[in-house]
């Protein structure tokens, strides 16, 4: 339950840093000459920036109560609104490349831990290393190049010219075909890091005493690798888990905007750059409530994996 | 006599990650007869527990073997196929751990730990783990118990169940009792002793105590350096010990002061294995030393049951 202090620090201390640097959205404003002084001091009002920031920060978190969030400077529409819009293709792409990164990233991370020092190994660790040094970015225009060129793949949008007439179910496979390239950028940048880090727990849990035990008991490799490695090298990765998910909203920002996939990337960049308050404040609410929902969700995963944990 | 265990010539090397490789085990030759308990006692680094880890064929992946023969119940072992060796493992031989906090696993309760070690299927497995439970000094709750929750003591006593399990005619007990307080420790040879009675166990006792292996064992082995120094019943290696080196043992145990002696050590340090003195790898620190023991390894001499490997009763030479 310490999460709604947490939540309330966190939203004051961004709100009042973003508000700390000079100036606002009605800045840029001002250069525009067409634009009166007046009219800019009244827009000022209206949305109660000339109040000092406590009071704003009153004003919004009040807003939030009434599970309003504001309206957004740039656009003149609800920030709900907004980022109703682009949650879908954001949780979309995450979802995707979480779930392929993990589904590929575990098994090869043991399977390597088990070939330690042979030549298997040695090849996927080298590949893992490329992945881990390219960076997410490069590996998004890499695959853009590609598509583009091959015409594989579709590139860019979330929908091709015919979508209009198309079925529902041919809307489903058009929608999955752009967001192939998007998700396979994303989990190739993923893929490596969480690979090696499988690796290392897998052989950590193979050098524990238990397992000497379990071959002094004669159990078989396959049972001493499945049932007495695995279960504790997969209670570290747990907490990685719950990080990754707290990072489904921002962390395909760059894979969005270089593969132009209209996400929440490019909204809250822009967002921070035209100093659209409520817009970034949403933003940053969303992060901070998924930080707190993925530690949950992993300190529930480890109770019941570990009982060190479930029984403390 | 029938040999429940049998270990002739065994050499160990150790290759270090970097620099050339070294004999940790220098030509050990070693036997259990049935229903006998032997300790093999000697300060840290002197190699028991590679001797241990070598039976069970359970070496680190930087050690090797080189040489020699491992024969369990008079059955060479040296060649068999790790398939092969599994089903001996636990079932012919078993063996506990010095800590058996670190040697069970954390994440499974004690009692399925026991279970798993039970060979073949069958009814009545459960039952048959509760009542070896009980017979170990455990209750039956501690079956569904994480090793977490059970004291040292009861953790060693669910090692030695599992060791037990499938009724293995020897067990090789590598410092059982270290990690544990004294009188936990106490109630665990006792334990033990028990056992070797009840069962039939031939037992190899690893102890760097050698007022505990004189306790506990028929007989006794010295190692220093990596070879077996000197070999003989308890009673003799208490009250006439023949090698210089269990000599100076004994007589720092501290049942032979009386109340204000200094207490006594054996000055020096066990050698390095990359760098072992020429001649008898003891001389460094021997008071008897002589001209021989500069130049010669002294080979294994015997001397009733037993042997010693000391140019003080001959000159007989390593080869």
């Amino acid at each position: 339950m310490q999460f709604i202090p947490l939540l309330f620090g966190m939203t004051f201390i961004s709100f009042v840093i973003i508000q700390l640097a000079p100036g606002d959205y009605f800045t840029q404003l001002q250069m525009n000459p067409e634009i009166s002084p007046q009219t800019i001091e009244s827009m000022r009002r209206n949305f109660g920036l000339d109040k000092p920031v406590i009071a704003q920060y009153f004003y919004w978190l009040g807003n939030l109560a009434r599970f309003n969030l504001g309206e957004s400077f740039s656009y003149h529409v609800p920030v709900s609104f907004l980022i109703g819009q682009k949650l879908k293709n954001t949780l979309a792409l995450s979802v995707f490349s979480i779930f392929f990164t993990w589904l590929i990233a575990i098994p090869l991370g043991v399977y390597s831990a088990i070939k330690e020092g042979r030549w298997q190994e040695k090849m996927m660790s080298f590949f893992a290393y490329i992945g881990i040094s390219i960076p997410s970015f490069l590996i998004a225009m890499l695959l853009v190049f590609f598509a583009a060129r091959t015409m594989v793949l579709p590139v860019g949008g979330t929908t091709s010219v015919f979508y209009i007439n198309a079925t529902g179910w041919e809307k489903f496979i058009d929608y999955l075909k752009h967001l192939l390239l998007p998700g396979i950028a994303l989990t190739l940048a993923e893929i490596g890091w969480l690979y090696r880090l499988m690796k290392n727990n897998f052989l950590e849990a193979l050098g524990s005493p238990y397992i000497v035990t379990a071959h002094a008991k004669g159990l078989s490799d396959g049972r001493i690798y499945f049932r007495h490695a695995l279960r504790n090298a997969v209670n570290p990765m747990i907490t990685i888990f719950g990080y990754t998910l707290s990072s489904v909203l921002s962390g395909a920002a760059l894979v969005e905007i270089i593969t132009n996939w209209p996400g929440m990337g490019r909204l809250i960049l822009d967002a921070v750059l035209s100093r659209d308050l409520y817009l970034v404040m949403a933003s940053l609410l969303i992060g901070g409530v998924l930080l707190i929902l993925g530690n949950l969700v992993a300190d529930i995963l480890i109770a019941a994996a570990d009982p060190r944990v479930r029984l403390r | 006599m029938e040999k429940m265990l049998e270990i002739k010539k065994l050499e160990v090397s150790f290759r270090p990650a970097v620099g050339e490789s070294v004999k940790i085990l220098r030509g050990v030759n070693l036997s259990v007869g049935k229903n006998e308990s032997l300790a093999l006692a000697g300060e840290s680094g002197s190699g028991k527990t590679v001797t241990a880890r070598a039976v069970m064929k359970l070496l680190p992946n930087n050690m090797n073997f080189e040489k020699g023969e491992i024969l369990i119940r008079d059955r060479n072992v040296m060649n068999l196929k790790e398939q092969e060796f599994r089903k001996i493992r636990g079932k012919d031989v078993s063996m506990i751990f010095q800590e058996p906090s670190s040697y069970l696993n954390p994440v499974f309760t004690a009692g399925s730990q026991v279970l798993e070690a039970v060979k073949g299927d069958g009814p009545g497995r459960k039952e048959r783990t509760i009542k070896l439970l009980n017979e170990v000094g455990l209750k039956e709750n501690v079956f569904y118990q994480y090793p977490h929750q059970l004291s040292g003591g009861m953790q060693q006593r669910v090692m030695i169940a599992m060791a037990l399990i499938n009724n293995p005619g020897l067990l090789i007990a590598d410092e059982p009792t270290t990690a544990l307080d004294v009188t936990t420790a106490y109630g665990i040879v006792e334990l033990l002793k028990e056992m070797m009675e009840k069962h039939g166990l031939s037992m190899l006792f690893i102890t760097h105590d050698i007022s505990l292996a004189v306790n506990f064992a028929n007989m006794i082995a010295v190692m220093y350096a990596g070879r077996i120094v000197e070999l003989a019943g308890a009673g003799e290696i208490l009250n006439s010990p023949l090698h210089p080196y269990t000599e100076m043992l004994v007589s720092c145990l501290p049942e032979k002061y009386k109340s204000g002696d200094k207490i006594k050590t054996i000055e020096g340090k066990v050698p390095d294995f990359r760098d072992l003195p020429k001649g008898c790898s003891f001389h460094p620190r021997c008071p008897y030393k002589k001209e021989i023991c500069l130049r010669e390894e002294p080979g294994e001499m015997k001397r009733g049951e037993g042997i010693v490997r000391c140019f003080k009763y001959g000159d007989f030479v390593e080869a």
